[in-house]
């Protein structure tokens, strides 16, 4: 099966109204959306503004976007969707906003009533509360997955002329990134150690994380992560961990061609994905070092 | 009248007081009550996972005349982290589980969960042992995190979040069975069938972990959550448990048990007591007792075997000591 032939696929799922749903229902998925858009960008640029379209129309009032069509609340997914727009070169001010949106999102930690509680009176959690990153959604604490697109999307918009308020956020992502890591390297969903018991790292925030961290100096935690993930992917049979391990182990100039074979061999047809964000992913991973990667940061 | 500082201490108190009950009996926490004049609860011995289960929990199913006749079933396992350890539900139970619905004459029977750690699903799935049971039955998996939702009032207000996106696998299934792995939890004391209910709530929307829940209290969201999604049974997992630093490292406690149930408050209130804790100490349970279902023995009728104490209490990490019961 050919990656042209998974795109079919892909694009025979999208919804009659433009968009993903995950699952084949009729709700939009702001995750889903994005990550498809990618793929198809790849193969048929004529459709940009279509596709751009498709996401600036989803933005809400603030800036941010939700995490399905039909929600009014503010989600991580507006990283992703950033990074869609960055593909998509869109012309409009949905960027931007979607930017400016991310610069003033954080953690609830973010906040210096709940940064004096996690110094003083709850140490179960150890992690370095003045270091914070972005949330899943508003009203929670931030966590490693959507703090690493944030950091990807502000990255990618700003490379060229990049404010001292970004920069700042960046670096206050990164060091967020790099406290939360795991004892021995990767990352789990946002803590390394609860109640003095170190956390093993999942393989999906591990990727994720490296990708964010990609033009940054190779400290030892990425070293460490690296190798981790290097390692651990020989071993990953699930469809989406195995596809952001090939996505994140190319930015660092891993081998990949192994990793992509087997890949290949898991999804067959695609039609037993039955996940379009997992989908979309790994055709996007399949495609790596063919296109432009989506998650790459310039330096 | 002279107000002196006594007296008015005195007065504050006592109108706070008043305001406290009229404010319960005006804007009463919850809308609706499933508790009912008495529960049924039934604890199987099993010592381990074997193909015996099946007869065995289809023996113990019948004891409780379910109606599940043309009826669609949900099973909500617990299923957390693709991680080694009794962290998920066992899947032999899970595939017993549901064979039996079907020879109940369950029309449809789907197994769902939104795992509340990790978010690669399929990994959680595999690790967990259940695909070969799907694939047996053809019985359909659902990702909780993933699915349609619908925006739903919450039927009590323990949390203040008024309202949740829920799924519509759950929302739509006649009849919702909660299976749990008795384990103890660093957070909320233990996890059993009410907590359990943390997974229908979707990652898609709250993220991993869902952070809003733990910010608006676990306690209060397990109530908020079980209030607007009746559990109709319970069979809880009690084969080989999980005791100390839960839900994930833990250690393996053999207890060989299958606890079933017609009532959550009760099925978590007797393993609660097989645990050797005192379900009152457990809040959400406590709270729960008032109408989520029966908490109390007197209103719990035993179908099998009656629980008796462990002989050692599940270990609990320091902060929760306040559980063990006491010794009579």
């Amino acid at each position: 099966m050919s990656n042209s032939d998974l795109l079919d696929e892909l694009r025979r799922r999208e919804l009659r109204g433009g968009g993903w749903s995950f699952f084949g229902s009729r709700q939009v998925s702001l995750e889903a959306t994005p990550l498809a858009i990618l793929c198809l960008l790849a193969e048929r640029p004529s459709e940009a503004p279509r596709l751009g379209k498709l996401l600036s129309d989803a933005q809400l009032a603030d800036g941010s976007w939700p995490s399905f069509v039909g929600d009014r609340e503010s989600s991580w997914t507006t990283a992703l969707a950033v990074c869609a727009l960055n593909s998509v070169n869109d012309p409009s001010k949905a960027r931007e906003r979607g930017e400016s949106w991310l610069l003033r999102a954080k953690g609830q930690e973010g906040h210096w009533f709940w940064r004096w509680k996690f110094k003083t009176a709850d140490r179960n959690v150890q992690f370095d509360p003045d270091k914070y990153g972005w949330p899943w959604i508003s009203g929670s604490a931030s966590w490693v997955i959507p703090t690493a697109f944030s950091i990807i999307a502000i990255k990618q918009f700003t490379v060229c002329n990049r404010s001292e308020e970004s920069e700042k956020r960046i670096h206050l992502g990164r060091e967020m990134l790099l406290d939360r890591a795991c004892v021995d390297g990767g990352w789990n969903s946002g803590n390394s150690v609860v109640y003095g018991v170190p956390l093993r790292p999942h393989v999906e925030a591990t990727a994720i994380a490296l990708l964010a961290l990609q033009d940054e100096q190779r400290t030892e935690v990425i070293q460490k992560s690296l190798s981790w993930l290097r390692q651990n992917a020989a071993s990953v049979d699930s469809v989406s961990s195995l596809a952001w391990c090939i996505l994140s182990l190319f930015v660092y100039q891993e081998p990949i061609g192994g990793l992509k074979n087997r890949l290949a061999t898991i999804i067959g047809d695609g039609r037993d994905i039955r996940n379009n964000a997992t989908l979309a992913t790994a055709i996007l991973a399949l495609k790596c070092g063919e296109m432009i990667h989506p998650f790459e940061v310039l330096r | 009248m002279k107000l002196d500082r006594r007296r008015f201490l005195g007065s504050s108190v006592g109108v706070a007081a008043a305001a406290g009950v009229t404010a319960e009996w005006v804007w009463p926490k919850h809308t609706v009550s499933y508790r009912r004049p008495r529960s049924a609860v039934a604890v199987l011995n099993a010592a381990e996972y074997s193909e015996r289960i099946e007869a065995l929990l289809l023996d113990g199913l019948r004891l409780f005349r379910l109606q599940v006749l043309g009826r669609s079933v949900l099973l909500k396992p617990n299923l957390v982290e693709d991680m080694p350890g009794p962290v998920n539900t066992n899947s032999a139970l899970i595939g017993a589980a549901a064979r039996c619905f079907l020879r109940l004459g369950a029309v449809r029977v789907v197994i769902g969960e939104g795992p509340g750690h990790q978010r690669d699903t399929e990994l959680v799935v595999q690790a967990a042992g259940l695909k070969p049971h799907l694939a047996e039955r053809q019985i359909e998996f659902v990702d909780l995190n993933r699915d349609e939702l619908r925006k739903v009032k919450l039927k009590a207000n323990y949390s203040g979040l008024g309202e949740l996106w829920l799924p519509s696998a759950v929302l739509e299934s006649d009849f919702v069975v909660s299976m749990p792995k008795v384990k103890t939890h660093h957070w909320a004391g233990v996890t059993l069938s009410l907590k359990n209910m943390f997974g229908v709530v979707p990652g898609m929307k709250y993220g991993w972990p869902k952070n809003l829940l733990h910010w608006s209290g676990i306690h209060e969201c397990i109530l908020d959550i079980c209030a607007t999604v009746p559990i109709h049974f319970v069979i809880a997992d009690g084969i080989t448990a999980m005791e100390g630093n839960g839900p994930l490292h833990g250690s393996p406690r053999q207890l060989g048990k299958i606890v079933l149930a017609d009532d959550p408050v009760a099925a978590d209130a007797t393993c609660a007591r097989l645990m050797g804790f005192d379900p009152l100490r457990v809040r959400h349970l406590s709270e729960g007792g008032h109408f989520l279902g029966n908490l109390r023995e007197d209103r719990i009728r035993m179908l099998a075997e009656e629980v008796g104490a462990p002989t050692r209490p599940f270990s609990v990490l320091p902060e929760f000591r306040y559980l063990l019961a006491v010794k009579s």
